[in-house]
């Protein structure tokens, strides 16, 4: 942050900077082909956005719900890592050790088809009715597959950016009478989010891509969408493009939004 | 003839601390009375940055004991207890980035002491006056001086009401023309009857302010005087060697 403000001292190097958002062109290019395409051919093209078009809002809700309780379970996991406490420390490991070596995809599979079924069984085991007669929700179900994996690679870039804080910082909060936990929350913390704001930002886009994995999981998102167009049109090349593009969109967009977000929180102090 | 003696403010009994093998307080005794100004000098790594940090307990001890206004250093209430009445002022300022100077100096009256914003916010503004940086209230710390950020870490310190200020190298990392500033600052809290323990060379400050010098070698305290006394005529060979090296 210190050589950013160093190098906005050298003349038009600011207006350089600047120039790393006409990024944006790129997006508004890639719009404009998705909106020529179904201009100069309605069918397939508009028919096939029209169609997939429910599908994007249940993307869109499964990613930044995902994403949100990632944020929340992936902040209590780093701190459970970073805790005193022996236990915690060692379940917050497995844990994280479990979500990030099993594939995303059998995680899913695996919340979706044997978790309920699980749950089943035990209920049957204690006679307990509700459970007995339990049935997945999909989209719950994918919501919580894909946070229970995402949370613990955010855990760990929240863990670097709370060990980036200099030690400096605890002991001056601690010499004041605040407690570990003031300390986290007034001093470190903050510090730490400025650090890990792009690579949270990368983890969201991650996100959005992977969410399309919920697909397999009886989630109708954009892409199984799609899967469903191209069966009953049997035009795979338009409609892959079309799913694509949209995804592009997507994600070219929020790149931007997380870049502008950056600059914004690194002009504010200093 | 009965002199009563006034009952030390921070008791340090036959202290002991290693990291690992390598002991950095050897078994040290130290009391420091109310109102008293203690200036600690010695080698580096002779244990005394380590002595300053035990008195308020960011350092743990394997033996010995600390008490701090008859309160001893035990339980984790008690260090809280011990660090609001403790200030200490760190050789790297360790102010916080994210805030501005006044939020700095604030912060802790507001979450520790539990003060309104509107009364936190006076007496910040008051002791950003006394250590003369009222104007940059609204600046980060990255916008000041050394010396500038050094000022505004004795102001937040002082905003807890501490009954002692420790000092951990306070001047050593800032560049000469700005040691004065801040010594001035420490000079003006001693003549106000603050209880002050000072890890420093600053033999100027020491002969000005400081009642009692104190040289520590090898985590042992080796000699201790009044300065003027400790630096003009040593008794220990090796308090003469260590002067001969920085006077």
């Amino acid at each position: 942050m210190r050589i950013r403000k160093e190098l906005n001292k050298i003349p038009g190097f600011e207006v350089a900077n600047h120039r790393i958002d006409s990024w944006w062109w790129l997006v508004a290019a890639v719009v404009g082909i998705v909106a020529l395409l179904a201009a100069l051919e309605p069918d397939p093209y508009w028919r096939i956005i029209r169609f997939v078009s429910d599908g994007l809002l249940v993307t869109i809700g499964v990613t930044v719900i995902a994403f949100i309780l990632t944020l929340v379970l992936g902040l209590l996991t780093a701190l459970g890592r970073l805790s005193k406490n022996g236990v915690v420390r060692w379940i917050t490991t497995i844990y994280v050790e479990i979500a990030r070596g099993v594939p995303l995809l059998v995680q899913l599979l695996f919340w979706y088809f044997a978790f309920p079924s699980i749950i089943q069984g035990f209920g049957e085991l204690i006679h307990f009715e509700p459970f007995e007669h339990y049935l997945a929700n999909p989209f719950a179900m994918a919501i919580l597959g894909l946070t229970f994996c995402y949370a613990a690679y955010m855990s760990e870039i929240y863990r670097a950016g709370i060990q980036s804080v200099p030690k400096g910082q605890n002991e001056a909060a601690r010499s004041l009478g605040m407690t570990r936990n003031q300390a986290m929350r007034y001093v470190i913390l903050p510090q730490a989010f400025r650090t890990i704001l792009p690579p949270v930002g990368n983890e969201f886009i991650s996100l959005l891509k992977d969410s399309s994995l919920v697909s397999v999981v009886s989630v109708a998102d954009i892409t199984r969408r799609g899967r469903e167009f191209m069966a009953a049109s049997f035009l795979p090349v338009e409609t892959w493009l079309m799913i694509a593009l949209i995804y592009l969109i997507m994600t070219l967009i929020s790149a931007r939004v997380v870049a502008w977000i950056e600059r914004k929180t690194q002009t504010e102090e200093r | 003839m009965t002199t009563l003696a006034p009952t030390p403010i921070i008791q340090i009994e036959n202290l002991h601390k290693h990291f690992g093998e390598t002991a950095a307080v050897n078994g040290v005794s130290l009391n420091v009375n109310p109102g008293e100004v203690v200036l600690i000098i010695g080698p580096s790594g002779s244990g005394k940055s380590t002595l300053l940090r035990c008195i308020n307990r960011l350092e743990d001890f394997q033996s010995g004991s600390v008490i701090v206004d008859d309160i001893p250093l035990t339980t984790a209430e008690n260090i809280n207890a011990i660090r609001t009445e403790v200030g200490m002022v760190f050789q790297s300022f360790n102010l916080f980035p994210h805030l501005t100077v006044l939020e700095n100096v604030t912060i802790a009256q507001k979450v520790v002491r539990k003060r309104s914003p509107e009364e936190a916010n006076e007496i910040g503004r008051a002791l950003l006056a006394k250590v003369g940086i009222p104007e940059k209230e609204n600046g980060y710390p990255g916008q000041l001086s050394g010396g500038q950020q050094q000022r505004v870490a004795i102001a937040r310190a002082l905003a807890m009401n501490p009954k002692i200020m420790l000092f951990d190298e306070p001047t050593s990392a800032l560049d000469p023309e700005m040691i004065q500033e801040v010594l001035d600052v420490m000079l003006q809290l001693a003549k106000e009857g603050m209880t002050m323990v000072v890890v420093s060379h600053e033999m100027g400050f020491a002969r000005a302010a400081a009642d009692r010098a104190v040289l520590m070698d090898d985590g042992l305290i080796v000699e201790e005087a009044v300065p003027d006394v400790l630096f003009s005529h040593p008794t220990q060979d090796r308090t003469k060697e260590f002067l001969s090296k920085i006077l």
